[in-house]
């Protein structure tokens, strides 16, 4: 199994948009998938669960070594792809120290491996701290979403500062890179941003294929459906199915094929 | 406008993002000798004691020549420098209950173990490097690593340069004693009067 955590330095970067599709990419094309919210704004929940709030989560699970990780996962419509929610427990667990939910994730991770599953995906919450730092440092590999526009993008040396810092903590951590989101071409500033980003970083280091802001996004999460299955979703599935591709190639020669 | 380069070193990030994007390396010892076994689950694990290797070679520093003072705080007395390493040792263990210590240089090499805690050097160095930030020196940190012991790492800047101190402590040390454990353990190495190297 292979475990990415979907991270950022910055809040509102369309974290939770890009989990969620990349994670329902991964299962329409057969990988045993299961979605974890782990940002205490629960926002993977809100988006696909209406019920998210009455559901036990990954933070109950934290909390309380008494549960057990079968009552957390969440099954869909589609067979290969299942759910966390983030539960209840998170509206005090934001913060923390680092380190100090280090032993229960890596049990639940090997937990979830134990299940059968070929990918985690884990949608944490903005910063590289706390329990956000204790599911980066317990993973394969972390991809972090970025916004075009440049305010978001100055934050990019802390990002990568915080990011040496927990490879420190787990050598063994891929970074796949930066996924720049809410790309509006037709925004000078925005368009300014991403060429920017790209000219700044290492070309490995950002993904090809950028996430447009898109008003299917707003409808998907409304209606609770990733986006793909929106009758006029095919063209922001096929964005998430490039991404995942992408995902695939960066994984593939240190780590085999999923599965 | 340049959105970027008035707000960012982009010399820096692209040092830093070059350094991120290299193949990721296999930990320098394996999780067993990082002091955990195969069913490692963080800090909180409660394993018990290695068995204490024979103790390294102490680094070859110059001894002391001042009389032995009365004993108030680990320094007070000189002596040969494993003998005051020593001392400081007992003090920790007066003050700080601390069940053991061991000492790096800046490079990870052991400059006094006594007890056998090669497990935790690996840890102890990977968490003196991340507590540094750009600019600063480095911070004490710690780790829970049992269910009542606690890994204090604290880097102490002193005359032979940085050293890694690391403590077996049942509790994570407050600031004030961090301070005078870091005192105590630069006075303790400070080449003084009399005191070159032989």
């Amino acid at each position: 199994m292979i475990n990415i955590a979907v991270s950022s330095q910055k809040g509102g970067v369309g974290k939770t948009t890009v989990a969620i599709n990349l994670a329902h990419a991964f299962a329409r094309a057969g990988v045993r998938t299961l979605l974890v919210d782990a940002d205490p704004q629960g926002s993977v929940g809100l988006s696909l669960t209406r019920q998210s709030r009455l559901l036990t989560g990954f933070y109950d699970y934290l909390q309380d070594p008494g549960i057990a990780l079968d009552r957390l996962i969440v099954p869909t419509r589609l067979e290969t792809f299942s759910l966390v929610a983030s539960g209840q427990a998170s509206d005090y667990e934001a913060a923390g120290g680092m380190g100090a939910h280090l032993a229960r994730v890596r049990t639940f991770l090997r937990g979830v491996e134990a299940r059968g599953f070929d990918l985690c995906l884990i949608d944490t919450a903005a910063g590289l701290f706390g329990v956000t730092g204790d599911v980066i440092t317990s993973s394969d590999a972390v991809m972090i979403p970025q916004q075009a526009e440049p305010l978001g993008i100055r934050s990019v040396p802390k990002l990568l500062e915080g990011l040496s810092r927990l490879r420190i903590m787990n050598p063994r951590l891929t970074v796949l890179g930066v996924c720049l989101t809410m790309v509006q071409h037709e925004l000078a500033e925005s368009a300014e941003a991403a060429a920017a980003l790209r000219q700044l970083l290492p070309p490995e280091m950002v993904f090809r294929t950028q996430i447009p802001r898109d008003g299917l996004f707003v409808r998907a999460s409304a209606r609770g459906l990733p986006v793909g299955v929106l009758e006029d979703g095919a063209g922001a599935q096929a964005v998430f199915d490039a991404l995942r591709l992408e995902i695939e190639a960066k994984l593939e020669p240190p780590r085999g094929a999923f599965g | 406008m340049d959105p970027l380069h008035p707000w960012i070193d982009a010399d820096e990030v692209r040092r830093l993002a070059m350094r991120l994007m290299k193949a990721p390396r296999e930990p320098e010892v394996s999780v067993a000798d990082a002091g955990f076994d195969e069913g490692f689950v963080g800090f909180a694990a409660n394993r018990p004691t290695a068995p204490a290797a024979a103790p390294p070679p102490a680094a070859p520093l110059p001894e002391r020549v001042t009389p032995p003072a009365p004993e108030s705080s680990p320094a007070a007395a000189r002596g040969p420098f494993l003998e005051r390493i020593r001392r400081f040792r007992d003090w920790m263990g007066g003050q700080f209950a601390a069940s053991g210590i061991f000492i790096l240089d800046r490079e990870g090499a052991v400059i006094f173990d006594e007890n056998g805690h090669n497990r935790l050097h690996f840890l102890a160095r990977s968490l003196a490097l991340a507590s540094r930030r750009p600019g600063t020196t480095a911070a004490n940190v710690h780790v829970k690593i049992g269910a009542a012991t606690t890994l204090e790492v604290i880097p102490v800047e002193t005359a032979y340069g940085c050293l890694v101190l690391g403590a077996v402590v049942p509790e994570a040390l407050p600031p004030a004693a961090v301070q005078s454990v870091m005192t105590a353990l630069a006075e303790i190495t400070k080449p003084g009067d009399g005191g070159g190297a032989r």
